[in-house]
């Protein structure tokens, strides 16, 4: 486990677990089960947990979770570590017939078992209450903290997404005779933003793309078994050579069309499967993004309205009003509010920069490890199509000169 | 003296784009009659069969006399390997000019679009070089259009029963397909193939309906394209209602209708079951092949658009990743060019081939149930001498005055028998040296399609692999680092 810490050394940040053993947080997501019937039917997912954290109940706590308590543990994390790129979830499925398909819910299970282990593998993320709860507590208070969260004040990344969009609506507000919004002028941080969108984009049509490449395979290999049964056919009612010339022909298309139903297979778990999880990743980041527009908006807001408050007070000192003296408590309190709001977005600031260098090293690598699965898995299967016809390149060539 | 102008150089590698004439095979320059460059640089469209085949041709020597052959480019050398029933060479032709062998080498070339509408159609240039005697030169081009070649072939159909008549490709109903560039190429060629069959058929050759066909100018051969629709002749469609006819026993025994005569050879029953089973069986594989055909195309296309997005991914990030991203789009693309000129690939050298079988085989059910009808014909003329040599017995015994009249009807009849025998017995001699060479022919050509599909399909197999691990070391760089 790669675990990330600000000091550059490995380990937990721990300093109560016991010396003998280094401190681990190992968690898996297994064991899909379908529960409950018709439209409120859903999928169940064990939940294990090894650790020796001192914070946790004990060393192995076995809980059941649904979707929706993945879903609850990701909108508190972003709530509460802004700045922090929260892993992503997988997308919630809308197309009925497809939500209880075997591999439908086998890739929604690797998504969140990946989901929960790179938040137990964060530093910072780990020591999160809410991850705690997520992974050990009953059911029925899981289920009272997620009805809990419904509708009240947490805004959920969707909401946030709304603010940025707002915040990049600059030429709008202009043309509406509204003021300039406030942005940093960071040109680094212009370069991030405009990258990260302009990779959206092109990651989701790759995706797409990638995604209409498997299911080419899985078109040509179903063809090729129909081919090779309807050949077979043929040359049980031919006879000798020729006869024989079809059957093999026929059965070499049998065998190929099973290697790309496979190769299929392979092409959507270790390179479509991954090229989504990069879009998703990149639409958390765009997520923090807009939570450090909101930071930086009201550390600025504040601001303007300090020093407005600073005018008023001194014309209330030259006037020596008795409105003073609450106008003084009013200004202290500003400023320590002032305080609080340049501190939490400094801190988003500083926790984006590491999480930056982070998300370009692990993306190179997702993304090289992807593609070198996609092109060993393709030129696997090209080898086996080209072994195979050339096996039977002899045989026709005596038909073709007999 | 005929100079064999050998081709090698021209010989191109298998990846040649479809629409690229080439010179990938032998013709015969008569010194007095220079081809013209015109239709040289024509539509002869070349495919890795045919190159095959120059191959193999090129020493003919040890070349099999051959009836048919699917390309017509080797029917032009195989001026003395014509197949006749005496076993030897040479076309039959007692008055050709010693000094030169005969030939008769046709081609149909340079489609072009006539007309508007819902009346347009394509024309063909059909191009006759010969030295037979029947012919009116050495060289004939002349204009013809899809319904002057099945005038012929039914013609030929009604001629020479017992011969399995050459296919011809099937009339498109499909509108917007009709003028596309691959059906009317896949057209020509088919056309080509027909003529060629025909031209090399020791019997059909010698057909007066093939020399109209190929000399008549065009108000002739319009002339005589109307005259023959809806008089006598049946057309082979109204052969397999007759045909089926023959075959429903079951109906017509539950219907009560007498048990029709049928032929009781167990050899051509085998045949007959034989060619049913294998014409379902082959629509049915022909079909899937097809669709072959569809997938390649479209499996291109995706990787094409693959490419295409993962490239512009590699432009937006930048160093080794980017690098990367954009030789894999780069791969992508040039193996999406190759996966569409293998689907090419395999429709001219393997769909095609398959689909030419299915119609042969058609056309030999067309011969069945000729010789049916012969036989059929046969037997009630038998049945009906016989009655008639009964009642004449009566009218022997009562001295009728009808005696005479009998008597003359009753010759006539023989004579009849006789000639329907004849024609039974000519058929049934027909198609047994026609089921040999169906059978000879039939291995061949599809030896040749599947070792074109199985080589096509390795070759394509092969540049991939290699184009995917040339990648890998790049890739490997990157997951380590």
């Amino acid at each position: 486990m790669q675990q990330r810490s600000p000091n550059g050394g490995g380990g937990l940040q721990s300093p109560r677990s016991p010396s003998s053993q280094p401190p681990f947080l190992s968690v898996s997501v297994s064991d899909p089960a379908k529960m409950g019937n018709g439209v409120q039917a859903y999928i169940s997912y064990k939940v294990t947990t090894k650790t020796n954290f001192p914070e946790y109940q004990g060393p192995e706590k076995i809980v059941i979770r649904r979707y929706t308590d993945f879903v609850w543990l990701c909108d508190r994390l972003f709530e509460k570590y802004k700045g922090i790129f929260i892993p992503p979830l997988p997308e919630k499925n809308t197309v009925e017939k497809f939500r209880f398909s075997a591999e439908f819910i086998e890739m929604r299970r690797q998504a969140l078992d990946t989901f929960v282990n790179r938040i137990a593998s964060h530093h910072e993320l780990q020591q999160s209450e809410d991850l705690r709860t997520f992974l050990q507590a009953d059911e029925q208070t899981m289920e009272r903290a997620r009805s809990q969260d419904t509708g009240i004040f947490k805004k959920k990344p969707s909401d946030l997404m709304q603010i940025f969009r707002d915040v990049q609506s600059k030429v709008t507000d202009v043309v509406l005779g509204k003021e300039k919004p406030v942005e940093e002028s960071n040109p680094e941080y212009e370069k991030l933003k405009r990258y990260i969108f302009e990779l959206e984009d092109h990651l989701a049509e790759a995706q797409k793309h990638a995604y209409r490449l498997v299911k080419r395979h899985r078109e040509l290999g179903q063809s090729l078994g129909d081919f090779g049964k309807a050949v077979k056919l043929l040359g049980a009612c031919e006879g000798d050579a020729l006869g024989t010339a079809f059957s093999e022909l026929g059965a070499k298309s049998e065998m190929l069309s099973v290697k790309l139903q496979r190769e299929a297979h392979h092409l959507l778990m270790n390179f479509e499967e991954p090229l989504k999880d990069y879009v998703r990743a990149v639409e958390s980041i765009k997520g923090t993004i807009a939570e450090r527009a909101n930071a930086f908006r009201q550390q600025s807001e504040l601001a303007e309205m300090i020093k407005l408050k600073e005018i008023d007070l001194n014309k209330l000192r030259l006037l020596r009003s008795e409105k003073m003296l609450d106008a003084e408590h009013e200004y202290e309190e500003l400023k320590a509010d002032g305080e609080e709001a340049t501190k939490r977005f400094e801190t988003i600031v500083r926790l984006m920069n590491e999480e930056i260098v982070r998300f370009q090293d692990q993306k190179t690598r997702d993304m090289g490890q992807a593609f070198h699965e996609f092109a060993k898995g393709q030129a696997r299967l090209a080898n086996a199509i080209a072994d195979a016809w050339r096996s039977l390149i002899p045989k026709l060539d005596s038909l073709s000169v007999s």
